[in-house]
């Protein structure tokens, strides 16, 4: 996909000329992350739709300021999260993150790989709980970076954090899930 | 890539997430007509959002008669100050509607923060706390002053003194204040930069995302606050403070 970035910016660019088929490109493209973003945070479906729906709309006002040729989706994220934050602080709810393995992988219609094949579920379970376990920076950290498959660039973006404390933050919560699990490293 | 780190990729693989909703139609739905906005000449980067200290708040505002009754304006960067007939109805003072961010951690008394520059007023010494928070148009950052040592709580803030720091790039008139009749304003100068003073009777602190929806987000009230530009940072301090004492402050500040 080595043109996407041009294909993103010539979207940001019509949109910003009120061409709003070209935002729901944009929208299309990146709703699904934003929403997985805004429930990690948020631990709610409900409240993660509206975050999401929230954050587009105030990114599209907020077109103008996106840094041309810069990627799109950390900007988004950054906006997703501080709505999704925002909806956790005034719910005054929940630590935990509300995720949990897919029961059986193999009877989805999505074949997993061989090697999720192989990590048997009792593992994943067990994976899982400790990192539900850890400290909430720890999970984030480890959540966006693992779960999501976000960038470092990304993930500081949606935690606000600086970038060089994503990277500390991950091998400190990396260490700790060894330390829980009694593996080495 | 460790042994770890490949089994959690692949457990975020198998995470049952809820299934995320298509919210295309509800955003277009939502979206007016394209906003012009003005671009500021020679600096377009600069500034910003005093209001986003009240971003979460679901205070719905009032706004509209006071809007058509602007009385006097003022302009300092990406910040205007309009004198409006009467205030619209935000709340006096919660804590929630500080919003200040995520809490920073302080490193021998300085915010643990990626800024190009963080001014931590030498007047004051180290925060008793900080907090930091992403925006859309850049970094929002709140150094928190506990009440003591001849500052008062503030009746708005419930804390001493707020030295907020607005570093990103905004156009004109995203950040709005409305001061009514009992409010003064004076141009002021601190050091070689331009800066605002509000002083006598509580203000509005709005943060709106373009012109067709103005006010549409909440505000809160503030006390007396001294707002400067220092080149590409806005500088708000806000306390019960007097004018030599907020501009002593801001004279002190240092990267």
């Amino acid at each position: 996909m080595e043109d996407r970035p041009l294909a993103e910016g010539d979207l940001v660019a019509q949109a910003l000329q009120g061409d709003t088929r070209a935002y729901g490109t944009l929208i299309r493209e990146h709703q699904t992350m934003a929403f997985r973003t805004a429930y990690l945070i948020t631990g709610s479906a409900a409240d993660a739709e509206d975050a999401v729906q929230d954050a587009f709309v105030k990114a599209y006002r907020a077109l103008a300021r996106f840094r041309r040729g810069e990627p799109f989706r950390p900007w988004l994220l950054a906006i997703v999260a501080n709505e999704a934050r925002n909806r956790r602080r005034s719910a005054g709810r929940r630590e935990r993150l509300a995720l949990r393995a897919a029961e059986d992988p193999l009877s989805g219609g999505a074949v997993p790989s061989p090697e999720a094949a192989l990590l048997a579920s009792e593992r994943r379970e067990e994976l899982l709980a400790a990192v539900e376990a850890l400290g909430e920076d720890d999970r984030l950290a480890l959540a966006c970076r693992y779960f999501l498959g976000l960038s470092e660039e990304e993930t500081a973006a949606a935690l606000g954090w600086r970038r060089g404390t994503v990277k500390s933050r991950t091998s400190r919560a990396l260490e700790r899930l060894r330390t829980r699990l009694g593996v080495e490293a | 890539m460790t042994d770890l780190e490949r089994a959690l990729r692949l457990v975020g693989e198998d995470l049952a997430f809820p299934e995320a909703p298509d919210v295309t139609e509800a955003v277009l739905a939502r979206l007016g007509p394209p906003t012009r906005r003005r671009l500021p000449g020679s600096r377009r980067v600069l500034v910003v959002a005093l209001a986003a200290l009240a971003l979460a708040l679901a205070a719905a505002l009032a706004v509209p008669p006071a809007r058509t009754a602007i009385l006097d304006f003022f302009g300092l960067g990406g910040a205007t100050v309009q004198r409006v007939e009467t205030l619209p109805a935000v709340p006096r003072s919660t804590s929630r509607a500080l919003d200040l961010g995520r809490p920073v951690r302080l490193l021998d008394g300085r915010p643990d923060v990626e800024l190009p520059e963080v001014l931590v007023p030498r007047a004051l010494g180290p925060p008793d706390a900080a907090y930091a928070s992403a925006e859309s148009y850049g970094t929002r950052l709140t150094l928190v002053y506990a009440p003591g040592d001849g500052v008062p709580e503030s009746p708005y803030t419930g804390v001493g003194i707020l030295v907020g720091q607005f570093v990103g790039e905004a156009d004109e008139g995203l950040v709005d204040k409305l001061v009514a009749g009992g409010t003064r304003v004076r141009r002021v100068r601190v050091g070689p930069y331009p800066a605002l003073w509000l002083e006598g009777g509580p203000h509005a602190v709005l943060f709106h995302g373009d012109d067709e929806a103005v006010f549409a987000d909440a505000g809160r009230l503030a006390g007396n606050t001294l707002l400067v530009e220092r080149d590409d940072v806005l500088v708000r301090i806000e306390g019960e403070l007097d004018r030599g004492r907020a501009i002593a402050i801001a004279e002190s500040l240092r990267p």
